[in-house]
């Protein structure tokens, strides 16, 4: 579970985050909307403790992130925007690098990459290295070093940035399936179609301030438009030139 | 705190795995550990043999039309000179063909002139651009035929009464004082230079790859989510340039130390042996400035905002260390507790010491250890400091 309260976040001379709060509780898919530059990529390094906020709080499973930032990264596993994996190591060995940072013995480490390799179908390239790899393969070998301990939480930053159709479908399954093990679900992203799909809530933000916080079906009733990318338009400030 | 230090373990591992697979990082690394020694040891052999050449080896000279001047062939033969006949026709194009590389040719009229008392041309042919021998043999053979001339001059001007110091007002006498053992001695000082060189670059593409390169590479915000603390991921990274470092050292003295037998000292009474206990306590010495060398090239690798600016950063940074080894060749510097002081300099008088087989001072190790160590380590807790600051992402 992720609680999310008046964090905000400045770069010099650039708010990046005014105002976010929201919940992502267990067991369900919440949807950070928002064109590019919005501030959620920053509300999300805030919430994996590479970045501190201002002001505000963000807990993952009631832990304080800036309290405990080692445990909150040991219950939390975040692909970030467009994350790149090492080219010369093998997937396996991506994985297992990552397995072995959360002091996880080798047995163990195994046992989840096996059940990783089949459940991201990876199993015909993971122990080539990672050179050449195509794009859906790279976010899948990602993906797999961000679950490899486990965790309760998960974050995901424009997961299918650079994916095809298939790849996207593919990525999709596997995030219900992570929703239906009861796991708290993350992710943001910039295209309205793709959050309709999968989310149960959906969090708004524009200009580092959350525009809208509910479900699909809430958000249709309050914009009052039949057509959801139009009203997602229309809260932000995409629509004034 | 052990599973900190198992964590800096487990990224120095994997550091020190992804770049043996890195063929540039290889390359740079050790490249300069196999040929550094390697171009020694052809460069000294080249300094002894040349040397050993001006002082012993006969002079060979081709000549043709010998029968022509027997005195003169006397004369050439007592000064230490590998006469040989020949009665070939175009000396031109036997030197430029590389059959012979300097021919003398004697004129037929050369008996008729020398009664008569008239100037005689005599034909040197060489090939100026065949470099070594043949410019040496060409200022040889040219020098003893100078002297020949002048004694014959002489003899004719005493003949006639005349002083011959009157024709020749300034006698110009070269005086060499440099020997071949000197000459040898100078290049042997370039040694500890480049040993130190060796030391930093071995770690060199190691220190862009897991700083700068894994930024471009975009894992870095991956790894810094990871529970690990900044400083065991900071001294991991170190800990695999420090380690290439030391392979790099390790290599570097191994070819050293079986090149050296194949200089030729014995042949300018000279003696250098270089064995394992001399190769252990040169590596022990240079320790310490292997964390110095990890520590300032993470430092400066994990500043830079692209791998090619840490490129151009290291690069620079790369002659700061060997620059006190420059200057103090030049000031002929006794060894002092003060020299000691200078992470780098201090290590490179040390090994020339031991390389010269001189005794230590346990004072002078201890201080070039334990300051080179206190700066290396300042080094990596500025790299630390980075890496707990937001900008690290870049």
């Amino acid at each position: 579970m992720i609680e999310v309260r008046g964090l905000q976040k400045r770069f010099g001379t650039v708010q990046a985050v005014r105002d976010v709060s929201f919940d992502a509780p267990d067991g369900a898919i919440t949807a950070l909307l928002g064109p590019n530059g919005a501030g959620k990529s920053t509300t999300f390094r805030m919430l994996s403790t590479v970045i501190e906020a201002d002001a505000g709080e963000a807990r993952v499973d009631g832990i304080e992130v800036r309290e405990d930032p080692l445990a909150v990264r040991g219950r939390l596993a975040v692909l970030p925007h467009d994350a790149g994996i090492y080219a010369r190591l093998t997937a396996r060995e991506n994985v297992r690098y990552f397995g072995e940072l959360h002091g996880l013995d080798r047995g163990l480490i195994d046992q989840r990459l096996g059940a990783l390799i089949d459940r991201l179908d990876m199993a015909e390239f993971c122990d080539r290295r990672c050179a050449g790899f195509s794009q859906g393969q790279k976010v899948k070998v990602a993906l797999a070093r961000a679950l490899i301990h486990d965790p309760r939480n998960i974050i995901l930053d424009e997961p299918t940035n650079g994916l095809d159709v298939m790849a996207t479908r593919g990525l999709r399954e596997i995030i219900r399936g992570l929703k239906d093990e009861g796991r708290c679900v993350l992710f943001s992203s910039h295209i309205m179609q793709e959050v309709t799909n999968l989310c149960d809530t959906l969090v708004v933000i524009d200009e580092g301030t959350v525009k809208f916080r509910g479900t699909l079906a809430e958000f249709q009733a309050q914009t009052g438009e039949e057509d959801l990318e139009e009203a997602f338009i229309a809260l932000t400030t995409m629509a004034t030139p | 705190m052990s599973g900190n230090a198992g964590k800096a373990l487990i990224v120095l591992r994997k550091e020190c795995l992804d770049n043996l697979r890195d063929r540039r990082t290889m390359i740079s690394s050790f490249s300069i550990a196999a040929l550094g020694p390697l171009l020694f040891v052809v460069l000294m052999s080249f300094v002894l043999n040349n040397a050993l050449g001006e002082s012993e080896e006969p002079l060979a000279l081709t000549v043709t039309g010998s029968e022509h001047a027997p005195a003169l062939m006397d004369y050439l033969r007592r000064q230490n000179t590998d006469l040989t006949e020949t009665t070939i026709e175009d000396a031109e194009q036997a030197v430029r063909d590389g059959d012979e590389s300097m021919v003398l040719r004697i004129p037929a009229d050369y008996a008729e002139r020398f009664s008569a008392g008239q100037a005689i041309a005599l034909d040197l042919v060489y090939d100026s651009s065949n470099f070594g021998s043949s410019n040496r043999t060409f200022s040889t053979a040219r020098g003893l035929l100078n002297q020949y001339t002048s004694t014959l001059g002489s003899l004719r001007l005493a003949m006639r009464g005349i002083d011959p110091a009157v024709v020749r007002p300034i006698n110009v006498q070269q005086v060499d004082v440099s020997s071949p053992a000197e000459r040898a001695l100078m290049l042997m000082s370039t040694l500890p230079y480049l040993l130190i060189l060796a030391v930093f670059m071995g770690g060199f593409y190691l220190a862009i790859d897991t700083t700068a390169g894994e930024r471009e590479n975009k894992s870095l915000e991956s790894l810094l989510i990871q529970p690990i603390s900044r400083p065991a991921l900071v001294l991991g990274k170190m800990g695999a340039t420090g380690v290439f470092g030391m392979l790099v050292l390790i290599l570097f003295l191994t070819v050293f130390a079986l090149s050296v037998p194949l200089i030729p000292f014995h042949k300018v009474g000279m003696r250098l042996d270089f064995g394992l206990v001399q190769a252990i306590k040169v590596f022990l010495v240079c320790l310490p400035l292997i964390v110095l060398a990890a520590g300032l090239l993470t430092l400066v690798a994990s500043y830079a905002k692209s791998y090619k600016e840490a490129q151009t950063y290291l690069s620079l940074l790369i002659l700061i260390p060997t620059m006190p080894v420059i200057i103090t060749q030049f000031l002929d510097l006794d060894v002092t507790w003060w020299l000691m002081m200078i992470p780098s300099q201090s290590q490179a008088t040390l090994v020339s010491l031991i390389i010269a087989r001189e005794p230590l001072v346990p004072l002078h190790i201890l201080l070039s250890a334990v300051v080179t160590l206190i700066v290396g380590v300042f080094f990596a807790w500025l790299a630390i400091r980075l890496y707990s600051k937001e900008r690290i992402l870049g």
